[in-house]
């Protein structure tokens, strides 16, 4: 048969299989993902979304026309049966190119697609398109003064569109965004300002010209920036960009490489300065708005952020080499530097000649002469100014009154009025009429020490005036006494005010002056202390001032007076710098007080406070009292402490060590448990920790040192906590009564049972939960030896009521033998016994309610009436054992807060122990809420 | 020892890494010196005859330290990328790496029978880790330290570790006590006497400072140099007859121990000298800098 084969014969071409239509989809699967883009233009091939290669429509005989490679129709293409009949004839069809069109092609003819119409086209791309057309057709018609197209510059758009109008009249201006720049950049600005203070700040320094180095800045800013620039110019604007290289038209060197574009730029701009700075070293370009300090030649992954730890803090090792070698830059010709410089000098373009005369010449106006007489300095017609004058001579002297109070009045009085203004005098004169008091007003006792001070009091104040204002004429002054300071502040006459009035307070003056209003509303008292005591910039009295004048302004509410500590000699990084100190140092100061505060709690001495809390700006001001430090040092340090210290078992291993603590209990050092963690602790311990707090012996605690006390405490049985989770007996408790007697006897059977099972269960448990912890679990013995009082509650039931007495006794020996057990038992046992207490007595407190009938049901409180006195005795027992262990509660609550205390401590250690640190290691920064989540945290690296 | 006994000639220059050297290391021996820089790169020479012999790569960030097993086999580093690698030193294939640190890993050592490293990181944490199993976890991780650890030293029986907290702390796992060091400065870098009772520290007020350990005694005061803002190395000689301590303007400063006076001090590179490493047996020490070489000085 496989001679058959032979004798077929093939006619036409074979059908294609699917393998080949399956390549074909994936083939155009590829070419839409781009793939076949990269191919030359006449390799590409024009696919449908079928994959099949085409052309373009019936008309193009393409490879597949029309639909599916049928025309027209889903079903294929069909010829159009001719039917004609007597009625219906068929006439001559006329057939038009849809017919033969696919939908795109049709869409493309129709001209579906959008497009702006002229009126309509806000930006005249399409208007100038045309009439550049327009104008070419012209040109070819009539010739021109210039020859070839016409520069688009000199062709205007047709019309303005419609949108362009309004826009215009809303104040756009060509060649600007139109999305609102101005809106946000007002807040941007600032930041961009200190931000360009700050990268400029060097480039400042060395080179004299600012605005070079501004804009030089800007270019270096990166694309933050240069995108919003970007950005702006939606609209085309002809920028003036001359070729100055000797490369081919159109060619660009830096096509794939545009940071080298940048740094060549900053090369020319560089030779154009003629050395004054370097120019931008190669990171500044590519990382420039990352860091400015990246360690040359050693870039991390494209994908991975720049970090702090980035930064080359080798700074100074500089890499000058360039990493691309432009060949194709020949060296500049000479005679184009010297063309260009001759045409700089005469101001004329190469090829043009100067005019000879000139219509235009520039027109002068000379300043305005100053009259002689004139004084550069405005007088303010004030009260003040004006009653200085009557008063020139000065009043005699005159003793003070003999009442001492009279005197101080007087004084307060007299200052008072020569900072009001003689307004106040007459105001009060008129007030005060018929008080005695002011008699010194009107000619009475004491006038003329009043005159007298008051002349004092305002010569004082002009002299100050006068001074301040030497002061602001002449900023560069630096050293000023603390008089001028306190002045310029308004700090000390308002302080010596305060004093008189408080004296005048104290011996009896029932007077007291509105004093300078604003201060008592701006002045943070403790914030003023606060500087008072800290000055972090003592080296620098000048900075010290406006060091505190930034915190009289900070802790003032509302508008701040942005220019009143600005000092014209400083620049605006060096401004932006200080303030950034000046935050640092306001925070610290705060820090330093709530540290001072848990000090004073403590009594623990720091050190670092008082030698660590200067601060230097910008490495330009060093401590230079090292000898002091050193003397300081040498007292104190090195100081030695000891603390327990836990190698885990396996370390001692490695280190072929017994393990010191072999066999021991593992370490409780903050292995505080899991469950404690999830107790809730109630508000009350807030109130009891202040008192526990300063009832606790200060001392300094070592950290493990909580953990080996030695406890004096009750242990609660474990079981009840189990219990209390596993069996709700209180409720069963309460329904069973309705039973009957008979059933009770059993029921208590069952009891019986259900609890040892219970126990039993929650033996295991606590055993399992024990081991997963690391804890050691307490022996079964005094589960039996000391019944917890739930179960004995429950027992008493069965019980004849004479027991209650002997259990009583029971529990009190109970409490002393556990008292001596516990007594060895250290830390973790502790702890545990403690979350277990606190646990329980809620729960049972929870059942006393039940059983002294606050429940609702009236039934069920008949029912319980029978049994509530046999019950009496349980409940005064277990009320008594409640109060018992609120008291315990009380003593592991005082623990838990010495504990806390002293991690407090530890964690205030960490807060300040190198301020400039504590801003990386954010753990270090502890809030009472977070407590609870870090000693969580803590005990899980431990358990690591 | 006078002072011309002391390695002041320059013997060779070890160049290859690019950018700054951060720790230069002789081997156990002292025929061998392992060095790892800002580039990545860890490399061993043999600085007798000033030849580069293997380097390894594969650190993601600078590598701040290396330490070599004491039989030549393996070595650790560690550095910016917040892991510890433990290495072959033949083959030069990571064998482990010890990730667990939450900031860059600034010092590295090995034990005496080279079964842990422990390592001392940003994260204000001794870890020690095990080589022996496989396991990846810390066997221990020492957290006492209020900030950044610098510097780890291991003895026989004793893990010390100083920090910028100020403290030199001890962990004696014989006892399981820890002691605590206060200097008052931030430590930059600890090295222990050959014989093994003192430690000098050096602190970052521009002052080596030599405490008798069992007493926690400040013995004596080291200055001259300039440390304040580098981590930079001190050392001993193999005799303790002198301290090293590299400066930030590039000098090596020479101090006789007892007297703390300045024997030597010469130019040994043109910037921050990072890291000094003195032979075990022979005068001849390495000094590497910032300025991305490494000098081999012989008597």
């Amino acid at each position: 048969m496989g001679s058959d084969e032979e004798d077929f014969v093939f006619h036409g071409t074979p059908i294609e299989r699917e393998e080949e239509i399956a390549s074909r989809k994936k083939k155009a699967v590829a070419g839409a993902s781009g793939n076949l883009r990269t191919l030359p233009a006449w390799k590409q091939e024009v696919t449908d979304e079928e994959g099949r290669r085409r052309f373009h429509g019936a008309f193009t005989g393409g490879y597949s026309a029309g639909y599916y490679n049928t025309v027209g129709s889903k079903e294929g293409w069909a010829p159009q049966s001719f039917t004609s009949s007597r009625k219906n004839r068929a006439g001559a069809r006329k057939q038009s190119i849809s017919d033969f069109l696919d939908e795109d092609e049709k869409a493309d003819m129709e001209g579906k697609s959008l497009s702006a119409s002229s009126q309509f086209d806000t930006f005249g791309f399409t208007a100038a398109e045309h009439s550049r057309k327009q104008a070419e057709k012209e040109q070819h018609e009539r010739p021109s003064a210039i020859p070839g197209p016409v520069p688009d510059e000199l062709v205007a758009p047709v019309s303005e569109s419609i949108g362009v109008k309004l826009l215009l009249k809303m104040g756009w201006r060509r060649g600007h965004s139109i999305k609102d720049v101005r809106a946000s950049s007002d807040a941007r600005r600032e930041a961009r300002k200190a931000f360009l203070a700050f990268s400029t700040d060097e480039i400042t320094k060395e080179t004299p010209d600012s605005l070079v180095s501004e804009t030089e800045a800007e270019t270096s800013l990166g694309p933050q920036f240069n995108e919003d620039i970007k950005n702006s110019e939606s609209t085309p604007v002809y920028v003036l960009n001359p070729k100055q290289d000797l490369h081919g038209l159109g060619y660009d060197p830096f096509k794939h490489a545009p940071e080298f574009r940048e740094k060549k730029r900053s090369r020319l701009s560089a030779n154009k300065e003629v050395g004054f700075r370097k120019p931008l070293s190669m990171k500044e370009s590519l990382f420039g708005p990352k860091s400015g300090k990246i360690a040359p030649g050693f870039g991390i992954g494209a994908l991975e952020e720049l970090d702090v730890e980035d930064e080359d803090v080798y700074a100074g090792y500089d890499f000058d080499q360039t990493y691309v070698i432009e060949d194709e830059q020949p060296a500049r010709p000479s005679n184009d530097n010297r063309l260009r410089l001759t045409s700089k000098e005469h101001d004329v373009l190469p090829g043009f000649g100067a005019a000879k005369n000139s219509d235009y010449s520039m027109e002068r106006f000379n300043p305005p002469k100053i009259p002689k007489d004139f004084v550069a300095r405005h007088k303010f017609s004030g009260p003040l100014e004006a009653e200085t004058k009557p008063t020139v001579s000065a009043p005699p002297e005159v003793p003070p009154p003999a009442d001492n109070n009279l005197k101080l009045l007087i004084e307060g009085f007299a200052t008072f009025v020569s900072r009001c203004g003689k307004l106040y005098e007459d105001l009060s004169r008129e007030k005060n009429q018929s008080n005695q008091l002011f008699d010194f007003l009107r000619e009475g006792n004491g006038h003329d020490y009043y005159a007298r001070r008051l002349w004092e009091e305002q010569q004082k104040r002009k002299d100050q005036s006068k001074l301040t204002l030497d002061v602001k004429l002449s900023p560069t002054v630096q050293k000023m006494t603390a008089e001028t300071r306190g002045s310029l502040l308004g700090e000390k006459p308002l302080q010596r005010s305060l004093k008189e009035t408080d004296t005048s307070a104290s011996s009896g003056g029932s007077f007291q002056f509105p004093t300078n209003l604003s201060d008592t509303f701006t002045k943070s008292a403790s914030s003023q202390e606060a500087a008072d005591a800290v000055k972090p910039f003592k080296d620098d009295p000048a900075k010290q001032e406006r060091f505190e004048q930034f915190l009289k302004e900070k802790y003032k509410g509302g508008l701040r007076t942005t220019d009143s500590n600005r000092v014209n000699s400083m620049s605006e990084s060096a401004r932006a710098q200080e303030r950034l100190d000046f935050e640092a140092a306001a925070e610290a100061i705060e820090k330093g007080k709530a540290y001072k505060e848990v000090r004073r709690a403590t009594e623990q001495p720091i050190d670092f406070l008082a030698g660590g809390l200067q601060f230097t700006s910008g490495g330009t001001e060093q401590i230079n009292d090292t000898g002091v430090v050193d003397m300081k040092s040498s007292k104190t340090y090195p100081k030695r402490e000891e603390f327990q210290w836990r190698p885990s078992p396996l370390l001692c291993k490695r280190f072929d060590l017994p393990d010191p603590f072999m066999g021991k209990l593992p370490p409780a050092p903050r292995a505080r448990n899991k469950m404690d963690s999830l107790i809730f602790l109630p508000d009350t311990v807030k109130a009891t920790r202040q008192v526990s707090e300063s009832q606790e012996p200060k001392k300094e605690t070592s950290i493990e040192e909580p953990e080996v006390e030695v406890e004096v405490e009750n242990v609660e049985r474990p079981v009840d906590l189990y219990k209390a989770i596993f069996s709700d007996d209180s409720e069963d408790d309460e329904d069973q009564p309705i039973t009957g007697k008979i059933q009770e006897g059993q029921e208590k059977k069952n009891e019986a049972a259900a609890t040892t099972l219970n126990r039993l269960i929650a033996g295991d448990f606590l055993e399992s939960l024990g081991k997963e912890l690391g804890f050691e679990v307490p022996s079964d013995v005094p589960y039996q030896e000391g019944i917890k009082p739930i179960e004995e509650e429950s027992k008493s039931r069965s019980k004849p009521e004479d027991s209650s007495d002997k259990r009583l006794d029971r529990s009190g020996l109970k409490e002393k033998v556990e008292e001596k057990r516990s007594s060895l038992i250290l830390g973790s046992e502790e702890e545990k016994s403690r979350k277990k207490r606190e646990k329980s007595p809620r729960k049972r407190s929870g059942g006393n309610d039940l059983s002294s009938g606050e429940s609702s049901g009236d039934e069920r409180r008949r029912k319980r009436s029978n049994r509530k006195d046999r019950h009496r005795n349980n409940n005064s027992e277990s009320d008594s054992s409640s109060d018992y262990h609120n008291q315990d509660k009380q003593g592991s609550r005082s623990r838990r807060k010495r504990r806390e205390s002293s991690r407090e401590k530890r964690s205030s250690h960490k807060k300040h122990s190198k301020h400039h640190r504590t801003k990386k290691s954010s753990s270090s920064r502890y809030s009472s809420d977070e407590e609870q989540k870090e000693s969580r945290q803590e005990k899980k690296r431990r358990r690591d | 020892m006078s002072a011309t006994e002391l390695p002041t000639k320059e013997a060779h220059i070890l160049k290859g890494h690019e950018g700054a050297v951060l720790a230069a290391r002789f081997n156990g021996d002292g025929n061998y010196a392992l060095t790892c820089g800002k580039d990545r790169t860890i490399r061993l020479w043999n600085p007798h005859r000033g030849i580069l012999i293997k380097t390894y790569k594969s650190h993601g960030r600078e590598v701040r330290d290396v330490h070599v097993t004491s039989d030549n086999a393996k070595f650790c580093s560690c550095g910016g990328d917040r892991q510890v690698y433990y290495w072959d030193v033949s083959t030069g294939r990571v064998i482990r790496k010890f990730r667990g640190h939450d900031g860059e890993v600034n010092a590295v050592k090995f034990n005496d029978s080279s079964s842990v490293v422990v390592s001392a990181g940003f994260d204000r944490s001794l870890r020690v880790w095990d080589c022996r199993s496989h396991s990846v976890e810390p066997v221990q991780i020492i957290d006492t330290f209020l900030d950044t650890v610098m510097s780890v030293v291991l003895t026989k029986t004793e893990i010390i570790g100083g920090s910028v907290d100020g403290t030199v702390r001890t962990f004696d796992m014989r006892i399981g006590r820890e002691m605590s060091d206060n200097l008052g400065q931030p430590v930059n870098c600890i090295s222990i006497s050959n014989d093994g009772n003192c430690v000098l520290a050096g602190c970052l007020d521009s002052t080596l400072r030599l405490l008798d350990r069992t007493t926690g005694e400040l013995l004596q005061v080291y200055k001259g140099h300039i440390s304040k803002s580098f981590k930079t190395d001190c050392c001993l000689t193999n005799s303790d007859a002198h301290v090293i301590g590299g400066s930030e303007d590039g000098l090596v400063f020479f101090w006789d121990l007892v007297d703390a006076k300045v024997v030597s001090k010469f130019r040994a590179h043109d910037l921050v000298v990072t890291s000094v490493s003195y032979h075990p047996k022979e005068d001849c020490m390495l000094t590497s800098s910032v300025d991305g070489t490494i000098r081999v000085w012989k008597k």
